[in-house]
């Protein structure tokens, strides 16, 4: 059904622009609507590796070039139809956008789009020595429908168009799918999406394989179209530069953008060129970048993203929706329970003799505790004690310098953090990072894949984790609209979506006030009696009285004491080190 | 010192402050309280000038703050020591005090400045070489407040101060705020969630919810109200 349905407007967009293409014969007119299609598939191209992921790459002109020069080549030299050439060129696209990829990918933000600059300009300049500066496609009179030469330059635009439909779909395909989702994850918090289970770094490679075949072959069908090929026209900063501007005009991460911009873009410079240049040399660039410039500053995201924010204003108006005060009413909130301390069950997470040093500094020495089944083990300490270390260390992020981390009896110390969450160990983390124009149970999603077969899977096993925290009432509503209470709750739903069997929520009640406190205290201890094994750290001491099984206390990176929590409360070095003899006194109250 | 007077702000179309009225005299240490989303926040950032208020006035000092553009703001003696501290992580602890002094009396003051702001916070002092960003979050935020005084404020505001921190060093923190304003006479204006602490520390206090001021008055009457005993002291 949702299928259908997110098919119909690029297939009616498709037809519409076929019609109207149809009826132009003026051959400069119809070069241009051949163009449109052409750069919102390479924007599309970009757009399905930097749109998604965030990672900037200045330099997709490099699989464009291969694609158009393979595609030339290829003719000249072996005397291929284009109707396999396009394919191939696709195919070495690929490749070289995995070659790319492998080292590029240590890089992160502006180090990345930087690198990727590079890439191009080198080929650029191979392909000059070589000798290729001009490039013209041979003539084939005698079988040009074989060799993709039409006489009616109407034919070119259709077979964008065709390829334009392809690429929308697929972009719309892949952006439901956990694919979708696993690059989105890796724009909002690479380490998340890590500790989500996600293998980035497979994800990222699949992601720029595939942009580059579709760069390539776009490539390949540009050479077709204009039949002749030079480095600058392929391989050109400005080639590089097209897809970035028609996708960030049109709207970056979703697949409209780049089509949006195209639509808009390509006419727009190419009459300006034909109209306002002839006149004033140079001028049509100059209005060019104004109008750009004007619109990213009134839709710094694109134009997409503005239009569908104004229509969400008007609609949201036009239905006076339902106050939030309303919505959370129908939730039934649970209230925090007296602590019913769990008898110990089988040990669950073995930690033996964990140490790890920065340089000098000994963040986590020598630490060994044990979690049992259902435990919530709550993990104080001053700032800088090493609490959060020990989570990264526990959940991969960090490789120990000694030590073992036993998940049922296998050690699982040294892992990469989405092995380890396969393994059963899900994680939150202080600083929240949601997807915000995403909904809840869209935000949920990603950590669901982990577990999940199959996409249908996945949102049921969401839909389930956001009912366990008690969102449902508001499971549609943008990230965005939340409060901070929520957004914890969110990324609760977000951790327990994989179904983990051990959970570590990293300060899940900062910044909330008392009752929000409570609320989300009721939800942690409703997932232990469900069977979670839960370790929490937390300064809001009140609440975590209540909360935990048993405290471990760290300070300088080691031990202090564990037990009870009405022991290690009493116990003078933790007042001296943590608690603070005011906290003690508060607490008489 | 400050007088906030109907004031109303908001984001977009949504109001998040709702004609609130505040005074802090002079050598005062009032506290604002609330729940989250109150618009304690956002209060502060209207007076530093990020948000455009929709309504209302603010006079500082018997200057009209609406009028003073927000980067001159900070030259009329008002610091502002952020939520989440927001120190410079790749400079050091002399250098982020530096930055705090780019006010005019900030540098003309730098000497005696410096020397009190080590005498109030020592561990600025000892670590004064070290790279911000490898400090402690208690740490941390003692270099935020000691930023701001190295501007010589006439009003200090601090935004959730205790945020993120063990029990302890909150308190600690509230201890040296208190020393601080006994030694100096210093104006403070106090955003906090610890409603206990921020109470105990403040002379007055005021209760903000969904944007609204629903309570005020000095602690001991503040702390003795049933409302807030049960709703934030949690007794």
């Amino acid at each position: 059904m949702l299928r259908m349905r997110s098919l119909l407007p690029p297939l009616l967009f498709t037809l519409a622009y076929a019609v109207v293409s149809l009826g132009v014969t003026n051959s400069y007119y119809q070069l241009i609507l051949t163009l449109v299609p052409v750069w919102a598939v390479f924007g599309l191209s970009w757009n399905l590796l930097s749109g998604y992921t965030g990672l900037i790459s200045f330099g997709h002109a490099a699989f464009f070039g291969i694609g158009a020069y393979a595609t030339a080549l290829g003719q000249i030299y072996f005397d291929i139809s284009p109707w396999l050439l396009i394919p191939v060129a696709a195919m070495l696209g690929g490749i070289a956008g995995l070659l790319i990829g492998f080292p590029t990918f240590r890089l992160q933000g502006h180090y990345f789009a930087l690198a990727m600059l590079a890439y191009p300009l080198a080929i650029l300049y191979v392909f000059e020595w070589l000798g290729f500066q001009e490039v013209t496609l041979p003539i084939k009179r005698d079988a040009p429908i074989a060799y993709m030469q039409f006489a009616d330059p109407r034919f070119y635009t259709l077979l964008g168009l065709a390829i334009m439909l392809a690429t929308i779909v697929l972009t719309q395909m892949i952006e439901r799918s956990r694919f979708g989702m696993a690059l989105l994850a890796i724009k909002q918090n690479e380490a998340a999406a890590e500790a989500a289970g996600i293998n980035t770094l497979a994800w990222k490679l699949r992601a720029i394989t595939l942009s580059g075949a579709i760069a390539a072959a776009i490539g390949g069908f540009y050479a077709q179209v204009l039949l002749v090929v030079t480095p600058q026209s392929v391989f050109g900063m400005l080639v590089s530069a097209q897809a970035l501007t028609v996708a960030m005009f049109g709207g970056v991460g979703t697949v409209w953008g780049p089509v949006i911009g195209s639509v808009i873009l390509i006419p727009l410079a190419e009459i300006l060129h034909a109209e306002a240049g002839a006149r004033i040399p140079g001028i049509q660039g100059v209005i060019f970048g104004i109008a750009i410039v004007c619109v990213i500053l009134m839709a710094p995201e694109g134009l997409f993203w503005k239009l569908r924010d104004l229509v969400r204003k008007r609609s949201a108006k036009a239905t006076t929706d339902v106050p939030p005060e309303a919505a959370a009413a129908n939730v039934t909130t649970l209230k925090p329970a007296a602590r019913q301390r769990a008898a110990k069950g089988e040990v669950m997470l073995e930690v033996k003799n964990l140490s790890r040093s920065f340089g000098g500094l000994k963040a986590v020495q020598d630490v060994s505790f044990k979690l049992h089944k259902n435990e919530i083990l709550g993990i104080i300490g001053p700032n800088g004690a090493g609490k959060t270390t020990l989570f990264n260390l526990l959940n991969g992020f960090l490789k120990p310098s000694q030590g073992e981390v036993l998940i049922d009896g296998r050690n699982m110390s040294g892992q990469r953090p989405h092995v380890i969450c396969e393994a059963g160990i899900g994680r939150t983390f202080q600083v929240m990072r949601p997807f915000l124009r995403m909904s809840i149970l869209d935000n949920v999603v990603v950590g669901a894949y982990v577990r999940a077969r199959s996409d249908d899977e996945a949102r049921k096993m969401a839909a389930d984790a956001v009912v366990r925290v008690g969102l449902s009432a508001v499971a549609d509503r943008v990230a965005g609209e939340l409060s901070t209470k929520e957004l914890r709750l969110m990324e609760l739903a977000r951790a327990i979506a994989g179904q983990p069997r051990i959970l570590l929520l990293d300060e899940t009640l900062a910044g909330l006030g008392h009752g929000e406190a409570d609320e989300v205290v009721a939800v942690i201890q409703q997932l232990a009696r469900d069977g979670m094994t839960i370790a929490i750290i937390e300064h809001t001491m009140q609440a975590m009285v209540r909360l935990v099984d048993s405290f471990l206390v760290l300070d300088h990176g080691a031990v202090i004491t564990e037990g009870l929590p009405e022991v290690v409360t009493r116990d003078s070095r933790v007042i001296e080190a943590y608690l603070g003899k005011k906290w003690v006194g508060h607490a008489a109250n | 010192m400050l007088r906030i007077e109907g004031l109303s702000a908001g984001y977009s179309a949504k109001p998040v402050l709702n004609d609130v009225s505040i005074d802090v005299g002079a050598g005062q240490f009032v506290a604002i309280v609330g729940p989250n989303g109150a618009g304690k926040t956002t209060l502060f950032k209207t007076i530093s000038g990020i948000v455009k208020p929709s309504g209302g006035t603010i006079i500082f000092d018997g200057v009209d703050l609406l009028a003073v553009p927000p980067p001159q703001r900070a030259h009329l003696g008002i610091a502002h020591v952020p939520e989440g501290r927001q120190v410079f992580p790749s400079l050091t602890v002399m250098e982020n005090l530096e930055m705090g002094a780019m006010t005019e009396s900030g540098r003309r003051d730098w000497q005696a400045n410096i020397e009190r702001i080590f005498e109030w916070l020592p561990v600025l002092k000892e670590r004064r070489n070290q790279f911000a960003g490898t400090m402690s979050g208690g740490q941390q935020q003692m270099l935020a407040i000691g930023r701001g005084l190295a501007s010589s404020p006439k009003l200090l505001m601090l935004d959730e101060p205790s945020m993120g921190l063990a029990p302890s060093t909150a308190d600690f923190i509230f201890e040296r705020l208190i020393e601080i304003r006994r030694q100096s006479g210093l104006t403070m204006l106090l955003v906090e969630q610890r409603v206990a602490e921020a109470l105990e520390s403040a002379d007055h206090g005021y209760v903000l919810e969904a944007g609204h001021v629903v309570l005020q008055g000095n602690n001991a009457t503040l702390r003795a109200d049933d409302r807030v005993r049960k709703a934030y002291l949690g007794m």
